[in-house]
């Protein structure tokens, strides 16, 4: 049998447990080669989250120190305050850099409590904060984050931070 | 015995019909009657397969996030204008496959000027030192299998590498959402299948791993 003809042969045969193998095989060598960016998967949640919420969406405006945005000297124990505002919330936060791990103190006012949600490196982390509107995360990793906060008079409507860079 | 040995036998059994076909069509009509958590849960399981899939039309790494992301924000988007929810897997397929294709020949006209070229991603065509991870490679018939994958034509391998990301029931729609007829694979394995097949049963160290 000429080869065309095996392959044509081959070719219109059903696929086979052994065809799912090696395709499973080869899924988990594609992703090994080339994964999906860790963060990707959340980043678009909260996209489509902001979606959903378009309308009522406060993007925090950043009116502190702008040098905080862009990533600290590696070596260097860095610690900055940032402030954002909207209509409805001020959001202060400070960041310190212990070692290779990051913590972030933050104060809302008005006062109240407030769910605190980080979003971080393709996970969550949730608090919430004092009556006095303070809240913190400590041991967090390096990396782009953003803060939502959801006030118990509107919880549907987050109050939704540019990203930082911790 | 109790009947409680019969439950999940059964879901196991229907479960096995069920792809991501399937479940973007529930997702899609879960979330015009407002419940979204089937799309959250479609993001995560479904966003691998859309990676891979901007990643081989040859978009950079931050290039694709973007074109990723904003795949699902068209599908939020035009939820309501998509008639048959059971195309939706096949709809987000091509709408990145597209976007991809017009964002690397943008990046490539820009690249012809500035003469860089960071964006083209060797996507299963690097030499077999730098990919995959030797730690990747679980055994040496793993090793076999790159080897001949890699030998492969180029649309040959896009089209596996992809069909690989999903399981028997979505083969078919993968492969047309590439437009790929001719390598099409389920219910028959196609040209492209059939090659890697008869490349392999020719090789000893395939047959003897």
């Amino acid at each position: 049998m000429t080869e065309d003809a095996t392959l044509a042969l081959v070719a219109a045969a059903g696929v086979d447990d052994l065809d799912v193998e090696i395709l499973g095989r080869l899924a988990a060598l594609v992703d090994a080669a080339d994964p999906v960016p860790e963060g990707l998967v959340e980043s678009i949640g909260l996209a489509l989250t902001m979606e959903v919420l378009h309308a009522e969406l406060a993007e925090l405006h950043l009116v502190g120190e702008p040098a905080l945005a862009v990533r600290a000297d590696e070596t260097s124990i860095e610690a900055g305050t940032i402030t954002f505002t909207t209509d409805v919330l001020t959001v202060m936060i400070s960041v310190h850099h212990e070692n290779d791990r990051v913590r972030v103190d933050g104060w809302a006012a008005p006062a109240g409590e407030l769910v605190v949600e980080l979003h971080h490196g393709g996970h969550v982390e949730t608090t919430t904060s004092d009556e006095d509107g303070r809240f913190a995360f400590v041991e967090l990793e390096r990396g782009p984050a953003r803060l939502v906060l959801r006030r118990a008079s509107d919880p549907t409507m987050p109050v939704v931070t540019p990203q930082i860079e911790l | 015995m109790s009947d409680d040995l019969v439950e999940p036998v059964d879901t196991a059994l229907r479960g096995q019909g069920e792809g991501l076909a399937d479940q973007a069509a529930r997702a899609v009509v879960a979330y015009r009657d407002g419940d979204r958590a089937p799309m959250a849960a479609l993001v995560q399981v479904m966003t691998p397969l859309l990676w891979h899939t901007v990643r081989a039309q040859g978009a950079g790494t931050e290039q694709a996030q973007d074109i990723v992301q904003n795949v699902w924000l068209a599908l939020v988007r035009e939820i309501d204008t998509i008639r048959d929810p059971r195309a939706t897997l096949q709809w987000t397929l091509v709408t990145a496959k597209r976007a991809a294709w017009r964002a690397v020949r943008r990046s490539r006209e820009e690249a012809a000027r500035t003469d860089s070229d960071e964006a083209a991603t060797s996507w299963l065509t690097a030499p077999a030192d730098e990919l995959p991870d030797a730690r990747a490679l679980r055994d040496e018939r793993d090793r076999v299998l790159w080897d001949h994958v890699r030998s492969l034509p180029e649309r040959c391998r896009r089209l596996l590498g992809l069909v690989a990301m999903v399981d028997r029931p979505d083969y078919a729609v993968v492969s047309q959402a590439l437009g790929m007829p001719v390598g099409s694979i389920g219910p028959t394995r196609g040209r492209c299948l059939a090659k890697l097949r008869v490349s392999l049963a020719s090789d000893p160290s395939w047959s003897m791993s």
